[in-house]
């Protein structure tokens, strides 16, 4: 405890050198912009900085994506409520009723509340982010071969269940990722799978100018596609955060909180899951539910804090088990290897720091948003009637350029736009691309613990299904895909309505 | 946009998960078991690859199915993309992208003429509308000349990347 808050206070005084704080207020301005303008989403804006932090310094580096990420996040509640157009994913609860407020003239009040809402859930989700990831760092050191596997095919079991209106789709699309991830040697015996004799390939595919391509070129298309209406702003009222709201729906936030933070430790769900269950949650407890959707405070302040105390509770499962909570940490647990700090359970042994380090961050970018949410509210208006078929070419040109820039190879750009004509064919057909990026990052992690298992038990199935937190994964696993069954679901409601029954008639 | 894809669209979409899946199927069976080497038949690079695709064909037989129960599941109104802007967005990425980038043209005069042309092509319309199209072209040259010099100097001299 008391080494924890020592690690702490190293790392926040470690960040707090004029410079570094020039780096977290720049990267979370830029955050807030990518997170404001609608198509640009926060794993798209985390992939494109990675790419354009590759020089810097490991831990300035890390600080810029951090920030990024969490002025994103933040940001897309600006578009929301301005114009009803989510800025990115996580902010669509947001729309229900910070639109509506805004068409009331109360603009301002909702942005003071979105503002409120995601630094108090931010706040929530570093608290846990500095309790619990020592502590599953320290579960995950019991972990062998056989967990680890059953740890990756959860990730995206779970992913493909949550993440899409449609299970199946979202399970195909984590094969697809976790085959993709097979491409180039294995991690075993070096050996070249399906590389087709072509070196490039044989490399395998580069994770971030992937990443780039599924949500940066993906995104290019789908915006020019649309024909864009110039959007029209409605007028509002002093944005300045009321700490009435605080006291008056402070058990919104916490509960909010705690399911936004719960949901980003879950591997591969992220941001938007958190705000729609966290708003769920809000109306079913709420007294006023009658109010949602017509421009309930409450319910804009349970979307907003969920969302953001998704984003440090996503960083958890990155940082213990290198396995991430969402799809923007995917691409930060990648910058992370790349500037050579090795996430996972060994982290709380050999580099306890960093994940204080990761702490200070968040908490310095939640300052950031705090003070940028109250001081530019109307240059971001501004930013935001910007037309879409201006940013939209430059973002494509920053696809390229970030994805070449990481090894200086042609063959990572045609990579980018491969997966991003793939990436936009898949969102057009509902298949949502969380679990595909999910399976494409733990894909090396299934491949090495499968066979790893199979050599440690002689080919014995036995140990995957019996050994206690293997059987927990798998059952977790089982039940997901059941529960999508409608067979399986019919025969459960049934059972319960005969269990209910003489309960009923007593 | 409607976002709710066609039965049939998940009946084509079920056909090729279940061909790629076979196809990878087919590529991992008949991959080197590296038994020359002597390793373990458990360490075969094939095995996860294999096991995947089986995963894959039989995820693709279930929506194969449930695309034959539209009713039940739903998804009987047809996608509707603005293919002409898709395809012009398509072409003009692909010929900056695949076709200029790194094919000896300097890479700041490429992205000048990708971005010029792209929002240009893009605000044709509302220009045309609004009796802008002057206006229109010189903001249009105003980005792309920022565009490129901006990229080129930060990658290229703050980052020190080599361009192609």
């Amino acid at each position: 405890m008391f080494d924890g808050l020592a690690f702490l206070g190293t790392s926040l005084a470690h960040f707090a050198d004029p410079i570094t704080l020039a780096y977290v207020a720049a990267a979370t301005l830029l955050g807030l912009l990518i997170g404001a303008l609608p198509g640009l989403t926060a794993t798209m804006g985390v992939a494109l900085m990675t790419t354009l932090t590759l020089k810097m310094q490991p831990e300035i580096a890390l600080l810029v994506l951090v920030c990024t990420y969490v002025g994103a996040i933040y940001g897309g509640s600006r578009s929301a409520i301005l114009l009803n157009i989510p800025g990115t994913p996580a902010n669509a609860a947001a729309c229900l009723d910070g639109y509506q407020l805004a068409r009331q003239g109360l603009a301002g009040r909702a942005m003071g509340i979105s503002t409120t809402g995601s630094v108090l859930g931010t706040l929530i989700g570093i608290v846990a982010l500095a309790l619990f990831t020592p502590v599953l760092g320290e579960l995950a050191l019991k972990f062998g071969a056989f967990e680890f596997f059953w740890l990756a095919l959860f990730g995206v079991i779970i992913s493909g269940t949550l993440t899409g209106d449609d299970a199946l789709k979202g399970w195909l699309a984590g094969f697809l990722g976790l085959l993709v991830a097979c491409v180039g040697q294995d991690s075993i015996h070096a050996y070249d799978r399906f590389s087709f004799g072509n070196r490039d390939l044989a490399g395998g595919f580069q994770l971030i100018p992937a990443l780039v391509g599924a949500f940066g070129f993906a995104e290019v298309l789908s915006v020019l596609s649309e024909r864009g209406a110039r959007p029209r702003i409605h007028s509002f009222d002093s944005y300045l955060p009321r700490l009435r709201d605080v006291f008056q729906y402070w058990r919104t936030i916490i509960r909010s909180g705690i399911i936004g933070t719960f949901i980003g430790i879950v591997p591969g769900v992220g941001e938007d899951v958190a705000s729609w269950s966290s708003y769920a949650a809000a109306k079913r407890a709420s007294k006023e539910a009658d109010k949602f959707g017509k421009g309930s405070v409450e319910g804009l302040m349970a979307a907003e804090t969920g969302d953001n105390a998704c984003v440090p509770g996503a960083m958890i499962p990155v940082l213990a088990l290198q396995v991430p909570g969402s799809a923007p940490a995917a691409v930060l647990m990648a910058a992370m290897i790349i500037h050579g700090v090795q996430p996972g359970p060994m982290i709380m042994v050999n580099n306890p720091q960093f994940v204080y380090d990761v702490v200070a961050m968040m908490l310095y970018a939640t300052l950031g948003i705090l003070i940028f949410g109250l001081l530019l509210v109307r240059p971001l208006i501004k930013v935001l009637q910007v037309p879409r078929e201006i940013i939209m070419p430059i973002v494509f040109v920053l696809c390229v350029i970030g994805s070449f820039a990481i090894a200086q190879r042609l063959f990572d750009v045609w990579t980018m736009i491969g997966f991003g004509i793939l990436g936009y064919a898949m969102r057009q057909y509902n298949y949502p691309m969380a679990p595909f990026v999910l399976g494409i990052v733990l894909g090396d992690l299934l491949d090495k613990n499968l066979r790893r298992g199979l050599v440690l038990s002689d080919g014995d199935l036995t140990p995957f299904v019996t050994r206690p937190i293997s059987a927990l994964l798998c059952g977790i696993c089982l039940l997901a895909i059941a529960l999508n069954i409608t067979a399986f679901r019919d025969g459960l409601a049934r059972g319960w309505a005969l269990l209910a029954r003489p309960s009923r008639s007593k | 946009m409607s976002s709710r894809p066609t039965a049939s669209a998940d009946l084509a979409w079920s056909l090729i998960w279940i061909v790629f899946g076979a196809a990878v199927f087919y590529g991992a069976w008949t991959m080197d078991r590296l038994t020359a080497l002597n390793i373990n038949p458990y360490t075969a690079p094939g095995l996860v690859p294999g096991a995947l695709s089986i995963g894959l064909i039989v995820l693709g037989i279930v929506l194969l199915v449930r695309s034959f129960r539209p009713q039940r599941y739903g998804g009987a109104t047809p996608m509707q993309v603005a293919t002409p802007r898709l395809l012009l967005a398509l072409a003009l990425c692909l010929a900056y992208g695949v076709g200029l980038v790194g094919r000896g043209l300097p890479f700041w005069l490429t992205t000048a003429l990708f971005v010029f042309a792209s929002i240009l092509v893009f605000r044709w319309p509302e220009h045309r509308v609004n009796g802008t199209l002057v206006r229109g072209a010189i903001t249009a040259l105003l980005c792309a000349v920022g565009t490129a010099a901006g990229v080129t100097v930060v990658f290229q001299e703050v980052f020190l990347v080599r361009l192609p």
